[in-house]
């Protein structure tokens, strides 16, 4: 019998590492909604992210929290030139264009990295890596603590930002009818490049947590995660960002759980394991309507 | 007659080309390929390998290079094979260096899964190779390729696996049951925690065959393993603590090693000895735990910065000081292990006085140099007759945090001939309960 002490612990390790891969793969759902384009390269962003956060931290010991925003302006102009310079004059060409693309920017992101901020492993120390508020049975550092609260925070901004802004609308409709869209006068072109800009800036904020929350990167540090995120924008549904934060949740607390009972090795079998039995059973994803 | 002259001319010149052509010309060079992980998640260690195989080359070169048979002095030309820290990595870089670059012999080699995926293409070539970095016993331990031309020179897992865990038994046991007040018979509590390769797997082998065999009074309370390159170790730290441990033997790379900790006192709370592999005593190891580090424990044979007093502890910082001086930061430890490796290649074909691989693998069969900079047994590099492993002289050292500098720096605490301070539980430490 697990202790329940334990079982939370577990839950809650889940959920931040849920907090990451939900930012992750709401930005590539998001581009994939709008653009319909599969962008293998998405995990590069929250490595530039990282690095971008890293680096303003080491010259100016601003307060790494503070950083996110600066770093998410920054991969806004960013993604932006990706996607004119690379995905607009592929659109449309087919998918394997778009595959082997992104798969090319994989390699030049990853050697451009190394090239400007070395491929060693690095770290940064939070200013409150000292702190820890107790949470019920648990005794949490409070990074955790606001990893989640400026998670859930960037994912409110999303939904009123879509919900309650004209492009927010303009960005929904050409997601839902890209023809329909661009019959009614919007400018799709122009919202291609702010989904892709703010795709990325979403990764650049899961990249600024990543760092914040101690774990060590390097120029190689997103493919993985970016295979997780594909995993689960397929679970929740393409295109579906609700699907995306059950997804990530699930993933998140399903690879903890597998690597408490099962061994760490287990811990990234599960989510596969997962996917396929979900696609089985509803080939649409969780949220995942019939067409897409 | 104007014509037969001119015949026999053309045939004499012909006769003298084909000569000419079929004459082996002296070596110019001896081409040495050093296999290392440049790119990819062990880049750290692997540029400090190749940078160390460098200042070796370059050291042997200002004396004039090697001697051979016919009496010339042939300089070393260093040629790197980027592994990218892959099986497929490592396979096409010793492709590359055995039949793109022809070279002579081989050194380097870090992750042992890596390493044992081009061991294949090694035996087929017979290229002798001196394994600097991979310590899995089954570089040459296997028996499903001839391994005859691959030596051994760092300490296997099976070594330092054991070494940890006598001085755990022999040193760490009783400073807990004193602390405890408990009686001499309390089994200790000891949690593993490895990588899920061979080299992690060695590792766990080696602890338990070693309780066994000795009869240790060493009780394995939890043994929990993640994959290669991990950044997140909070949910098996977390499997960890419920069981209660006195000590954790960590088997890891720097890079996991060190947020393995730090997530281990920080996130998790587990106060207690952690306990880490040689391949962790790197200058990033040490920035990157910061104040976690304190009171932790790397077993070793090379540090950044530390060495055992005596003749070695000079040869050390001359080493140390030209790496330094060449690259602006200091060497790890298999660096150093590359560095010697160099030498050892340097001095077997000049014993064996040729490139010829059949000769060279001989030499090194029959090697018995001086120690360079590490500490060996007996005081010399040779190569065991079953396995072709040399034997390194180990110490173990506890970590104290530098307040001026916010990182932790190592003292030797084990064995008593090399040690500089005795071994202390850290005021915070907390001893773990059945």
């Amino acid at each position: 019998m697990v202790d329940f002490g334990i079982l939370l612990q577990i839950v809650f390790w889940g959920v931040y590492a849920g907090c990451i891969y939900i930012l992750l793969a709401t930005g590539l759902n998001l581009i994939f909604g709008v653009m319909k384009i599969v962008n293998f390269a998405h995990g590069e962003f929250l490595m530039i992210g990282a690095y971008i956060t890293a680096t303003i931290f080491f010259i100016t010991g601003i307060n790494p929290y503070a950083i996110i925003l600066l770093s998410m302006l920054a991969l806004i102009a960013i993604g932006a030139v990706v996607e004119r310079l690379c995905f607009r004059p592929i659109l449309g060409t087919g998918k394997l264009n778009e595959i082997f693309l992104s798969i090319g920017l994989i390699y030049i992101i990853q050697n451009g990295a190394a090239i400007i901020w070395g491929d060693k492993w690095q770290s940064i120390k939070s200013p409150y890596q000292e702190i820890s508020v107790p949470v019920g049975p648990l005794n949490i550092p409070i990074d955790y603590i606001i990893i989640m609260v400026v998670t859930t925070a960037i994912l409110c901004g999303l939904y009123l930002f879509l919900k309650r802004t004209r492009t927010g609308r303009e960005m929904r409709a050409t997601s839902q009818n890209r023809k329909g869209a661009m019959l009614v006068g919007i400018n799709v072109e122009r919202i291609d490049i702010l989904s892709f800009g703010i795709g990325c800036a979403i990764a650049a904020a899961a990249g600024t947590l990543w760092v914040v929350s101690g774990q060590v990167f390097n120029p190689y540090m997103g493919s993985i995660p970016a295979i997780k995120a594909f995993a689960i924008i397929i679970l929740g549904g393409l295109g579906s960002i609700p699907g995306a934060i059950i997804g990530g949740l699930l993933y998140g607390i399903a690879e903890n759980g597998a690597a408490y009972y099962f061994g760490g090795i287990w811990k990234d079998a599960i989510s596969f394991i997962i996917l396929i039995i979900v696609l089985v059973i509803r080939p649409t994803g969780l949220f995942g309507e019939s067409g897409d | 007659m104007k014509y037969s002259v001119l015949f026999i001319t053309v045939l004499l010149i012909a006769a003298a080309l084909i000569a000419g052509c079929t004459q082996q010309a002296p070596a110019k060079e001896i081409k040495v390929g050093v296999i290392a992980s440049l790119t990819g998640p062990a880049s750290n260690v692997g540029k400090n390998m190749w940078q160390s195989a460098q200042v070796a080359a370059d050291e042997i070169n200002a004396k004039g290079g090697v001697s051979l048979k016919d009496g010339s002095k042939v300089p070393l030309k260093l040629i790197v094979g980027d592994d990218e820290s892959t099986q497929q990595g490592g396979q096409k870089a010793a492709t590359q260096l055995i039949t793109g670059d022809k070279v002579d012999i081989l050194v380097g080699g870090y992750s042992s899964a890596v390493t044992s995926a081009y061991e294949q293409t090694v035996a087929e070539y017979k290229i002798p190779f001196v394994v600097t970095g991979a310590s899995s016993p089954i570089i040459t331990h296997r028996t499903d390729i001839d391994t005859s031309y691959v030596f051994h020179h760092c300490p296997t897992t099976d070594t330092y696996g054991q070494y940890t865990t006598t001085f755990i038994d022999q040193v760490v046991r009783p400073a807990v049951n004193k602390k405890l007040g408990a009686a001499a018979d309390r089994p200790f509590r000891l949690a593993l925690i490895y990588q899920d390769t061979a080299f992690g797997k060695g590792v766990q082998t080696a602890v338990n065959e070693t309780i066994t065999k000795n009869k240790l009074n060493i009780q394995l309370v939890s043994q929990q393993s993640f994959k290669m390159g991990e950044s997140d170790f909070r949910t098996p730290l977390t499997a960890i603590k419920a069981a209660n441990p006195d000590a954790v033997y960590i088997a890891a790379f720097p890079n996991e090693g060190a947020p393995l900790i730090t997530q281990a006192r920080r996130d998790i709370g587990l106060d207690t000895i952690f306990l880490s592999v040689e391949n962790n005593d790197n200058a990033q190891f040490y920035k990157d735990f910061g104040q976690y580090g304190e009171g932790s424990i790397i077993e070793s044979r090379f540090s950044p910065y530390t060495a055992p007093v005596g003749a070695l502890a000079d040869a050390q910082g001359k080493f140390k000081n030209s790496y330094n001086a060449k690259y602006g930061v200091f060497p790890d430890m298999m660096g150093a292990s590359t560095y010697e490796g160099i030498y050892i290649a340097a001095q077997a074909i000049g014993n064996a006085g040729t490139t010829d691989k059949a000769a060279v693998r001989q030499a090194l069969v029959d090697l018995n140099m001086p120690q360079v900079i590490e500490a060996m047994k007996g005081g010399t590099i040779s190569f065991s007759k079953d396995f072709r492993e040399s034997r390194f002289d180990l110490w173990m050292e506890q970590l104290a945090f530098n307040q001026t500098i916010g990182e932790c720096r190592p003292n030797i605490v084990w064995p008593d001939n090399l040690k500089v301070v005795d071994f202390v539980l850290p005021s915070w430490y907390k001893p773990g309960s059945a």
